[in-house]
């Protein structure tokens, strides 16, 4: 009879047990958690952070890391909320088509992160933090540090048109992450992540190319936090430059905490939506039982320092740094 | 000429020739109290520089020195009337307890320092959001001067913080260059497997680069408070990118190993000159972090030693 106790199903089913623990805990203190109200809230708070820690999975599932969410959502909510206002400020008259081009933007941001990654040869947590720098310091130029907003009754049914108690952005976000399972699960490039993730010298041995599928990543990430900034926009209803802040602890956090090793090669998206489930959880968790919010980001400090070292093998790492 | 024997030159040629550019754009900036006071207002920036200094040199980084500056401008804010001059002394060891809290996270449980570094600051944030009630304090302004006046006062056009930088720079460069722990850090930064199986107790001078980083950078705000009069939890937002680029524009590569302290005070003021030459120029101050931005990723470009990386994560 195989063992069910084993290190690797304790690793695979923890994140979800603890997310299950959390909901119990909360609801015990306070029932009115466990109302449908308080899970559209909770759904609505994590839809846009889904998006790019989905984004940022792909990236460390190849071992790599991207710390540039917060200038690439931040630059691509402010460039969506100008193009919408330059197709007329609505859906209706033309401004759908500032969402296509928004998602080309935000890829070809990530592109041009991959490139600074691998044709300079520069660490990609490095790499990436300077390419947010510059994306939150375009925003701040494009905006002057102003506000951007439009008002369009239709496109912000994403927040206000509700199926089920749901709105609209919840489950577009969902048909998002199928997508990303889709990639991840049924393409070719969703299997080299894994390859280059699992040992970056088989996979160039096998004949990947590396390179490629690493640029590949970054785009198919900067994909991905642009439909955030989009979902980001329906939510508050306008951009600035810090649109995209605190997206980067979050979703980092999120992505460990889901069970995807930093080290590369473990995980995929549906641990990244449990992580991020347990990060929303915990922070509506905590103002609904009446803990002041200033305790969030201390928790999630220890949070992925948690994770972070119950999912290491200590044996396999020679050194860190 | 060998471009490899050149490199160690750059920095400095760097900073001449950038001098020299805005001075004959604008011959007053050459003036001596111009220099003097620009050097005097970068101070916080080139301390909390020189502190991760100590974190890059060992190859790794401290992402964690700009929420521990804004952390320290509270507790500074808060405990400055109960505690008087000791409250500089409880900055100072917070800062050093957790930059410890960042090494031991990284060397004993393998957390890779980005992220241990990025947890801890998230942590330094709650506590000043915590204590500031997420306000903006003020210091009593006699007690700030009482107290901590000298620090910054002006000796005919020399501003005070000078000498403090002074004094810190030299510190640093005894440490780096007239001790064990500094010969230590060479040597794990220049091939930490080769130290440990010199038997060297990497950890131990791991965690200590993370201390002294963690409390170089209480320093940088508890003066950044003193000059300001005050504290709040977002008030030092926007010193880690320059400190960043000062260090690495300064010659210490990401990869570490090479570089050093003095390295960071000619990247420090490579990164004043830029400023200031943005403004001579007309630049805008809302274009500077993607200046700054840009400069990082060229610095690192030229500065990393990439033998040293044989997959680059």
């Amino acid at each position: 009879m195989p063992r069910i106790l084993t290190r690797e199903n304790a690793i695979r089913w923890a994140p979800f047990l603890v997310l299950l623990a959390l909901i119990v805990l909360f609801s015990a203190i306070n029932p009115s958690f466990l109302s449908q109200r308080n899970f559209a809230r909770i759904a609505i708070a994590a839809a846009p952070a889904l998006m790019v820690a989905v984004g940022v999975t792909f990236i460390i599932v190849m071992g790599s890391i991207d710390l540039s969410m917060e200038g690439v959502v931040s630059l691509t909510a402010v460039l969506f909320c100008f193009l919408m206002l330059a197709f007329g400020g609505t859906l209706a008259s033309g401004g759908w088509i500032a969402i296509p081009i928004i998602l080309v933007v935000g890829a070809a941001i990530g592109l041009v992160n991959g490139l600074v990654h691998v044709r300079l040869k520069i660490p990609s947590f490095m790499a990436s933090l300077a390419l947010g720098f510059v994306g939150t310091g375009a925003a701040i130029l494009l905006t002057g540090g102003d506000i951007v907003k439009f008002d369009d009754p239709t496109f912000r049914a994403l927040l206000t048109w509700r199926i089920l108690g749901f709105p609209l952005m919840v489950y577009v976000a969902g048909l998002c992450l199928v997508l990303a399972w889709f990639i991840q699960a049924h393409t070719r490039l969703g299997r080299y992540f894994y390859a280059v993730g699992g040992g970056e010298d088989l996979a160039h041995a096998s004949g990947v190319r590396v390179q490629q599928v690493r640029m590949a990543g970054f785009a198919l990430a900067g994909f991905f936090y642009a439909i955030a900034a989009i979902l980001q926009v329906a939510k508050l209803g306008q951009a600035e430059s810090v649109t995209g802040s605190n997206f980067m602890f979050m979703s980092i956090t999120s992505v460990v905490v889901g069970g995807v090793a930093l080290w590369g090669g473990i995980g995929g998206v549906w641990n990244t939506l449990v992580g991020v489930l347990i990060v929303a959880v915990i922070n509506n968790g905590m103002v609904v039982i009446g803990l002041p919010d200033f305790l969030q980001a201390a928790v999630l400090g220890l949070l992925v320092i948690i994770a972070v070292i119950l999912s290491t093998d200590r044996r396999s790492v020679a050194f860190v740094k | 000429m060998d471009i490899q024997r050149l490199k160690p030159h750059f920095p400095w040629i760097t900073l001449l020739v950038l001098v020299a550019i805005v001075g004959v754009a604008d011959p007053s900036f050459l003036k001596p109290a111009n220099l003097l006071s620009l050097a005097g207002d970068i101070v916080p920036l080139f301390i909390m520089a020189l502190g991760l200094t100590f974190a890059i040199y060992i190859g790794g980084i401290d992402l964690s020195a700009q929420s521990m500056a804004n952390m320290i401008t509270v507790v500074a804010s808060v405990y400055l009337a109960s505690l008087g001059i000791w409250v500089a002394a409880l900055c100072i060891l917070a800062g050093f307890m957790l930059g410890t809290l960042s090494g031991y996270l990284t060397t004993r449980m393998y957390v890779p320092s980005f992220i241990s570094t990025l947890a801890v600051g998230g942590v330094c944030f709650s506590v000043a959001q915590w204590l500031s009630g997420n306000r903006a304090l003020n210091m009593d302004a006699t007690q700030r001067n009482e107290t901590f006046g000298w620090m910054i006062g002006r000796t005919g056009i020399v501003p005070h913080e000078l000498f403090i930088a002074l004094g810190l720079l030299a510190i640093c460069l005894l440490i780096e260059r007239r001790t064990i722990l500094g010969r230590a850090l060479k040597a794990v930064g220049a091939g930490e497997l080769a130290a440990a199986a010199s038997g060297l107790n990497v950890a131990r001078y791991k965690i200590l680069a993370f201390a002294i980083s963690g409390a170089l950078a209480a320093v940088a705000g508890l003066l950044f408070s003193v000059k300001l009069s005050g504290g709040a939890p977002t008030i030092a937002n926007g010193f880690l990118l320059p400190a960043i680029v000062a260090v690495l524009v300064g010659g210490t590569p990401l990869t570490g190993g090479v570089g050093g302290v003095l390295n960071t005070a000619i990247g420090t003021l490579i990164v004043a000159v830029i400023r200031a030459s943005m403004l001579y120029f007309g630049i805008a101050a809302t274009q500077q972090q993607m200046v700054f931005g840009l400069v990082l990723i060229v610095a690192i470009a030229l500065t990393i030693d990439r033998s040293k990386l044989r997959i680059v994560k």
